[in-house]
């Protein structure tokens, strides 16, 4: 059985192509529950268990058919569980338990079969639990609707639909002429290399901070993001705050001025469709320029994003990315690496960005604990080797700062912890 | 533009709605705020967008407020309105 891959996620396996290559480790994050409670070991290992022999897709991998398009090989072998437990007994509490994953985040998976390693942490009266995924298996909302299903009982476990997608060998011309429209925007946009921080010593390991906003800080940034942004520009606020943040990083490091370019992924399909679809990439991208120096202008830069989010929709950029990416299959990774690598010149964005919205989690519990939290921390290798991200569970927000470790000094990760803390 | 009714305005972003969010058109509910619907930041500037092009609008240009954004049926009423 095969299921074709679509344009981005071949843009997505050759980001894993280039983290492979770079660092030994692929595009991967990791989904954390924070549980209150002890879910019995025994019943999470048959659930999963059971889980990933329903799932056949879960132990595939890419390959190329003989119409030159690359499909994902569902084949009926299911690979055996990968679940670490862990028992911490000490007051150090999450901070050791966000050690442990950001170590499981730089172990490449162990074949080429495997996409899932699981996490379970017990930490006195609460319990973490970490899923390792692929990315060129399953997006961020995906990983959510996956914990979702999870969280069922087996039985109940729905028919996917994602594991149907056509070819795509059609309507080229329509393709040919997304890839002009985002030939130009691009061309455009990445003109001269953007402002990225250099590593001040060679490594490749990762370095994490989570910020967990309570349900009154959430709403104090809902309301100061509505305030100077407008209804439903939480996404643009968050942006502008982290760009106003790292220039003061990059303009103390006295980087060399150029703009920042920053890659925003975007999905906007509703939480029942995520469900019904949670595996493979459903995204596309918005890319925003920021003149040196204007960044340190809160104002200026909010504004900036939200003309260039509204041309960028208006012209239809995020449709034209997924339809041109398609064009792009028929190339070998290596081949794509090498493309991506000239048309950014080496330098892909100043820092990743990302925004997930309401988590598409929905259940109350886990195995009988209840969930406290959700949390996503992805991996960021060079480059840019650095990110802030945001999600949202039940309406209170997360914010992770991903790197690669070295990339930021200690005081320097102070401070942009102190920034983000500083947004309620 | 002829001129619409408000009931014709809502069936027009609703069903624009639901296209941008790929979920059925019944899952729209004129009256209840946006956020509530699942929409975000990407698919209310899609929804903008549409506005604009559709019923020839400058929404920036206008006297429309922040609370004229919060449902399908504030929206519409308000774009009947500046096209009266």
């Amino acid at each position: 059985m095969k299921r074709y891959l679509s344009g981005i996620d071949w843009v997505i396996n050759t980001l894993d192509y280039l983290g492979r290559r770079r660092s030994g480790v692929g595009n991967i994050s990791q989904i954390v529950l924070e549980l209150l409670g002890r879910p019995e070991e025994k019943d999470l290992r048959k659930r999963l268990d059971n889980c990933l022999k329903a799932i056949p897709a879960l132990s595939g991998y890419p390959k190329r058919a003989v119409n030159l398009c690359p499909y994902w090989k569902v084949s009926g072998r299911s690979y055996p569980l990968a679940l670490n437990v862990y028992n911490l007994d000490n007051d150090s509490g999450f901070t050791e338990a966000l050690s442990i994953f950001r170590d499981q985040l730089d172990k490449p998976f162990r074949n080429k079969r495997e996409h899932l390693v699981f996490n379970l942490i017990y930490c006195r009266d609460k319990t973490y639990f970490g899923m390792v995924f692929d990315h060129r298996l399953i997006d961020a909302r995906g990983a959510e609707a996956f914990l979702s299903m999870l969280a069922q009982e087996p039985q109940e476990l729905s028919p996917l639909n994602s594991l149907e997608e056509p070819s795509n060998l059609n309507r080229w011309l329509d393709k040919f002429r997304s890839g002009r429209k985002i030939n130009r925007v691009f061309l455009h946009l990445t003109a001269g290399k953007p402002r990225v921080l250099t590593l001040r010593q060679n490594s490749s390991n990762s370095r994490l901070s989570v910020f967990a906003f309570s349900a009154q800080e959430s709403r104090v940034i809902a309301d100061n993001s509505y305030k100077s942004a407008g209804y439903l520009m939480l996404m643009p606020y968050l942006l502008a705050k982290s760009i106003v943040c790292l220039h003061s990083i990059f303009e103390q490091r006295k980087i060399l001025p150029a703009d920042y370019l920053i890659p925003v992924s975007v999905d906007s399909r509703a939480s029942d469709l995520v469900k019904q679809e949670p595996f493979f990439n459903h995204l596309s991208f918005f890319l925003f320029r920021i003149k040196t120096e204007e960044a340190h202008d809160f104002a200026v830069v909010l504004d900036k994003i939200r003309k260039q989010m509204y041309e960028q929709v208006k012209i239809g950029l995020p449709e034209a990315i997924k339809e041109a990416s398609f064009l792009i299959r028929i190339a070998p990774l290596p081949l794509v690496d090498f493309f991506m690598r000239v048309m950014t010149k080496g330098e892909t964005a100043s820092f990743a960005f990302s925004f997930l919205g309401e988590s598409v989690f929905a259940p109350d519990t886990f195995l009988g604990a209840k969930v406290c939290n959700l949390l996503h921390l992805p991996r960021i290798p060079l480059p840019p080797g650095l990110g802030i991200f945001f999600n949202q569970y039940q309406g209170r927000l997360n914010a992770t700062l991903s790197s690669v470790k070295g990339l930021l000094s200690e005081s320097e990760v102070k401070q942009v912890d102190e920034y983000l803390k500083g947004l309620a | 533009m002829e001129k619409k009714k408000i009931e014709e305005i809502e069936e027009e972003i609703s069903q624009r709605l639901a296209s941008i969010m790929s979920c059925a058109r019944s899952r729209i509910e004129c009256d209840k705020p946006l956020h509530t619907l699942g929409v975000d930041s990407l698919s209310f500037v899609e929804l903008l967008v549409f506005i604009e092009k559709e019923f020839d609008l400058k929404l920036m240009e206008t006297t429309i407020d922040k609370e004229d954004f919060k449902t399908i049926h504030s929206l519409a009423l308000c774009i009947s309105k500046i096209k009266k």
